[in-house]
């Protein structure tokens, strides 16, 4: 991943954030597109109902599942194997890309029509097929969009959520050689017929993986468009890439993850199309692909494994949800991300699959550890305590900032002693007589200068609640009432409990 | 029976109104708060930011100061939260490992308190204001906060509690993540001071001062009159008012 | 030497680097699990749905009712007919309102005896890979209306499932411009996991090459939030429950 590496070398997180925080349309459309897909998320779960147990049900089945990874993995490539299906394993992007392309030469490929694959994103694959003279052509609309504008997706669900129908009728209509009108029904229908064209044309169709079924060896697609459906129903050889964590046991367990991923999604019950795709046509059927091969890929996923911190990120099943519910995703989108994932699963998958974290860390800096992609999760995959592993990693590492790292050191000094903390909050309450005006701090200068562009910082009263404490305790004892016997005897309970190992039962998910 | 007060240090130096309306209100079910003066902060702030090693030393110190307690309550559902954290950080230290289980078992955020232990949702306040409530993310969300404040503002006479838009939204706080990215953090304050304003209340409560320092300093920078202020403060003075 | 025997030469060479590769590749995760590797099935005490969802189920008239519900919400049509014959009738009645030229229709018995090859007058009908020389994919790409037979149905998502066989081709229910899906009544389930258990029980030997649900017409938000219908799919699509 050198490519997306020096990407973040050349700006910072910050520096990005300032380019979208200051384009109107496209807050504008992230906003407008998180909340219509938030909302619908929360009105398909509350419908379906029990929503939690779900969720802790898809939770085991992920842990479950990447607990025995090598076992169901094994088992799914000899069943597709079995199933007529060519099996190839990739440690690297590097590795996965020479396969692919491998293939592609085998066939003699002039052009591969593509599903939407986040994995094919991670290894730059179109542009490594473009460098060998095969015309790779993405059939999702919204990746079509960002194909034709040299972009990347900026939402894992939805890609050109930051085009506007006039940006897109212009980048359509340089295609056509004509001019569209910016209405939907017209560009989608240009996309259509044109797309068509391709599909019958292409001599390979490229799908990514929703879910492999390890005791059947098939693979499974969820989409709305049918684009996937052509792309591995009409070309003769299909290639899927596949995230080598995208195991599911059984089709029993399908039905678990189809409950939570297009919920958590776009809010329906279903894709309108979930394939189950079992080895190539069979030799007495009519379409479906002659060659079939699926490059299982994992491209830095192993490296979660065996770490307790971060295994459950494998759990993760690409729906969305917690792009949706960051406020942070919502103010910035998907590009100030500066990687191939974005929003909170990408702040943390990201510096993972690349095992750098120094680099990568002031991607996890970009958020308020509000627990909103937690909440939001299917899978209940806790990111914002992943966000401080992170940071704790970066500094561990040595590679924090040394400006933070003094400011850390005194910070303890201070709060590791109740009289230093004392004495400096008496030194505060002096030093801030030269700018507090009517109880408030406006200066713009030195680490106030973030805040008070802002907000008004408060001053400090002139007496702390420490200061205060033995006058109003007095006054209120005075004016207090004598215990409850029957709440007295409750929390004794509580405590003897407590003691007997209980006790933990009054709130918190740690 | 010692019932211990975690002030946390932001209301400590800042809020001290907070802290001591809790006192007087416990004070009149007949609960004395205690109040270890070696308490300082919970580490947050360099628990969030990766620096470990500084954060055991304060929690070792917030540890050390409730040792003898068998309740301890704060007006914070972030500080309590952090607590819950504390066995993580000392995971590889048996002795304090037990003692952060120990502390995490019994701490209360404030409303839970009242609510579970004390069993009381109607405090006998009146407070006639159209009023609008804050859900702090740490709070609610990671430490299941969400109905024991209704339920004490539900009993509330002659206030009006009016809902507030994309009340679950976090209000761009996050400690050092406002300094660190001050402009993504002002672009959700902004945001949430406008859903304040949507609302037309003429006071925000919340259970976290962090947060309502956070929305307060917006408001009061767009020169905004909505009073904004803790729960405690609202329970207490509408039992003073009544 | 020709192409196809050096593509398959490379194709076994490829295989027998796969299965190299997959020895150490599978060892690796296990290594990296920190155990030896796992060679007996592990206990997965977590498989499928929660225990409450298993017995949910609507009566045969709820299930109609809902699968109806759902369907028109995802923008499909929904027709409850009493038998084939009125399904001939409907679909020549919707042939003639769309002046239908091409149809393209499974070979399934059901459908034969639906006949309507001899209903349709101003249509050419073609029954999937009824003839080993013709292209079938383009038969359904030029086809105005496909038609096939649903194997389930499922009420609780509102999807119709199909899958491929010989004489189903997984065209038919993607290609055409308007889908007809014909859904005998018995074969309504209520949840999903009802005939996703199924394909557990048929077994990996047994399975189609492709299984398909298809909950409404192929759709897009993908410009501007707004919803485009019929982006690849089919943009209109009828299910019709017979019985």
């Amino acid at each position: 991943m050198s490519s997306t590496a020096a990407g973040s070398k050349q700006s910072t997180v910050k520096q990005r954030a300032e380019l979208a925080l200051n384009d109107e349309f496209l807050r504008k459309a992230v906003k407008f597109t998180t909340e219509r897909l938030r909302s619908g998320k929360k009105s398909a779960s509350e419908e379906h109902g029990n929503w939690d147990d779900w969720r802790e049900r898809g939770r085991q089945i992920r842990l479950h599942t990447i607990a025995h990874l090598d076992y169901y993995l094994n088992l799914f490539a000899d069943n597709a194997r079995a199933n007529g299906v060519h099996i190839h394993f990739a440690q690297t992007d590097v590795e996965a890309v020479r396969i692919a392309l491998e293939i592609a030469q085998r066939k003699q490929a002039k052009s591969v029509v593509k599903s939407k694959s986040m994995v094919t994103e991670e290894l730059h694959l179109n542009r490594a097929l473009d460098s060998i003279g095969v015309e790779a052509i993405e059939t999702d609309l919204g990746e079509y969009i960002i194909q034709l504008a040299g972009e990347t997706p900026s939402h894992i669900i939805i890609p050109a959520i930051h085009k506007n129908r006039y940006q897109i009728a212009d980048l359509l209509s340089a295609e056509a050689g004509e001019t569209l009108a910016p209405d939907t029904q017209i560009l989608a229908g240009f996309v259509r017929k044109k797309l068509r064209e391709k599909f019958l044309e292409a001599d390979i169709g490229m799908t990514g993986c929703n879910f492999a079924i390890a005791e059947t060896g098939s693979m499974v697609l969820f989409e709305n468009e049918g684009n996937a459906r052509m792309v591995t129903t009409v070309p003769k050889t299909q290639i899927t890439l596949m995230g080598m964590e995208r195991i599911i046991p059984s089709f029993e367990d399908l039905e678990v993850m189809a409950t939570l991923l297009p919920r958590s999604a776009t809010g329906q019950k279903l894709t309108v199309y979930m394939s189950a795709i079992t080895g190539p046509r069979r030799s007495d059927d009519a379409d479906g692909p002659d060659e079939m091969h699926i490059i299982i890929v994992d491209n830095g996923r192993s490296n979660q494994l065996g770490d307790p911190e971060f295994q459950e990120l494998l759990n993760c099943i690409r729906c969305g949800a917690c792009l949706n519910a960051c406020p942070v995703y919502r103010h910035i989108g998907g590009h100030a991300y500066g990687g191939t994932y974005s929003g909170p699963i990408g702040a943390v998958l990201t510096p993972a699959l690349n095992s750098n974290v120094a680099e990568w860390d002031d991607i996890a800096n970009a958020s308020s550890l509000c627990g909103a992609c937690y909440e939001a999760c299917p899978v209940k995959i806790p990111l914002h305590d992943m966000l401080v592993y992170l940071r704790r990693r970066k500094v561990e590492s040595g590679n924090g900032s040394k400006l933070e790292s003094a400011g850390m050191k005194g910070f303890s000094a201070v709060m590791g002693d109740a009289r230093r903390m004392r004495s400096a909050l008496k030194i505060g309450q002096f030093g801030q007589k030269l700018v507090v005006r009517e109880g408030g701090i406006r200066l713009r200068l030195g680490p106030l200068k973030g805040w008070n562009t802002y907000r008004v910082a408060p001053s400090l009263p002139k007496h702390t609640f420490r200061d205060r404490w033995k006058e109003v305790d007095r006054d209120a004892q005075m004016k207090g009432k004598p215990l409850d016997p029957a709440v007295q005897a409750r929390m004794e309970a509580i405590v003897k409990q407590r003691q007997q190992g209980g006790g933990h039962g009054h709130g918190g998910h740690a | 029976m010692k019932v211990s007060l975690f002030i946390t240090c932001l209301s400590d130096a800042f809020y001290p109104n907070v802290g001591e309306s809790m006192v007087r209100l416990l004070a009149r079910y007949g609960v004395r708060l205690d109040f270890p003066p070696v308490q300082t902060c919970c580490g947050q702030p360099a628990y969030n930011s990766g620096y470990w090693d500084d954060a055991r030393k304060t929690a070792a110190t917030i540890i050390e100061a409730f040792d003898e307690s068998d309740f301890v309550i704060s007006p914070s559902g972030s500080c309590t939260g952090m607590i819950h954290h504390y066995p993580k950080l000392f995971e590889h230290d048996p002795v304090m490992r037990v003692k952060a289980e120990q502390l995490q078992a019994k701490s209360y955020e404030f409303t839970q308190f009242l609510v579970h232990v004390l069993g009381v949702t109607d405090v006998g306040a009146t407070f006639p204001h159209k009023v609008t409530y804050h859900p702090s993310c740490h709070g609610s969300r990671l430490l299941g906060v969400k109905d024991e404040p209704l339920a004490l503002m539900q009993q509330v006479k002659d206030m009006e509690l009016v809902p507030l838009p994309f009340a679950e939204d976090c209000c761009g706080f996050g400690g050092t993540f406002a300094v660190k990215m001050a402009n993504i953090s002002g672009a959700m304050v902004t945001e949430k001071a406008d859903h304040v304003l949507e609302s037309e209340a003429e006071v925000l409560v919340g259970l976290d001062m962090a947060c309502l320092m956070n929305i307060a300093g917006n408001l009061r920078y767009r020169n905004k009159p909505v009073r904004v202020m803790h729960l405690a403060e609202l329970l207490y003075e509408g039992v003073e008012r009544a | 030497m020709d192409m196809a025997d050096t593509h398959k030469e490379w194709l076994q060479q490829m295989e027998l680097q796969s299965q190299a590769k997959q020895k150490s590749f599978i060892d690796g995760i296990s290594a990296k699990l920190g155990r030896p590797r796992t060679e007996q099935p592990p206990v997965h005490p977590f498989r499928g749905a929660p225990d409450f969802w298993r017995t949910f189920e609507w009566t045969a008239e709820e299930r109609i009712e809902r699968f109806g519900a759902n369907f028109r919400a995802a923008g499909g049509y929904v027709e409850r007919l009493s038998d084939m014959d009125e399904v001939r009738r409907f679909i020549s009645d919707k042939a003639v309102e769309w002046s239908a030229k091409y149809v393209v229709r499974q070979g399934q018995p059901e459908l034969d005896e639906l006949n309507l090859e001899d209903a349709l007058e101003n249509a050419n009908v073609a029954v999937w890979n009824s003839s080993v020389d013709e292209e079938w994919k383009a038969r359904a790409a030029e086809a105005d209306f496909g038609v096939v037979l649903a194997d389930y149905a499922v009420a609780y998502t509102g999807s119709i499932t199909v899958l491929s066989s010989k004489n189903k081709g997984r065209s038919v229910s993607l290609l055409p411009t308007v889908l007809f899906a014909v859904i005998p009544a018995e074969r309504m389930r209520t949840r999903l996991g009802e005939p996703l258990q199924q394909f557990d029980a048929i077994g990996r030997e047994e399975l189609p090459a492709g299984i398909h649900f298809i909950s409404g017409p192929s759709r897009s938000a993908d410009i501007e939030n707004d919803l485009t219908i019929g982006v690849h799919g089919p943009g209109v699509v009828y299910a019709l429950i017979v019985g």
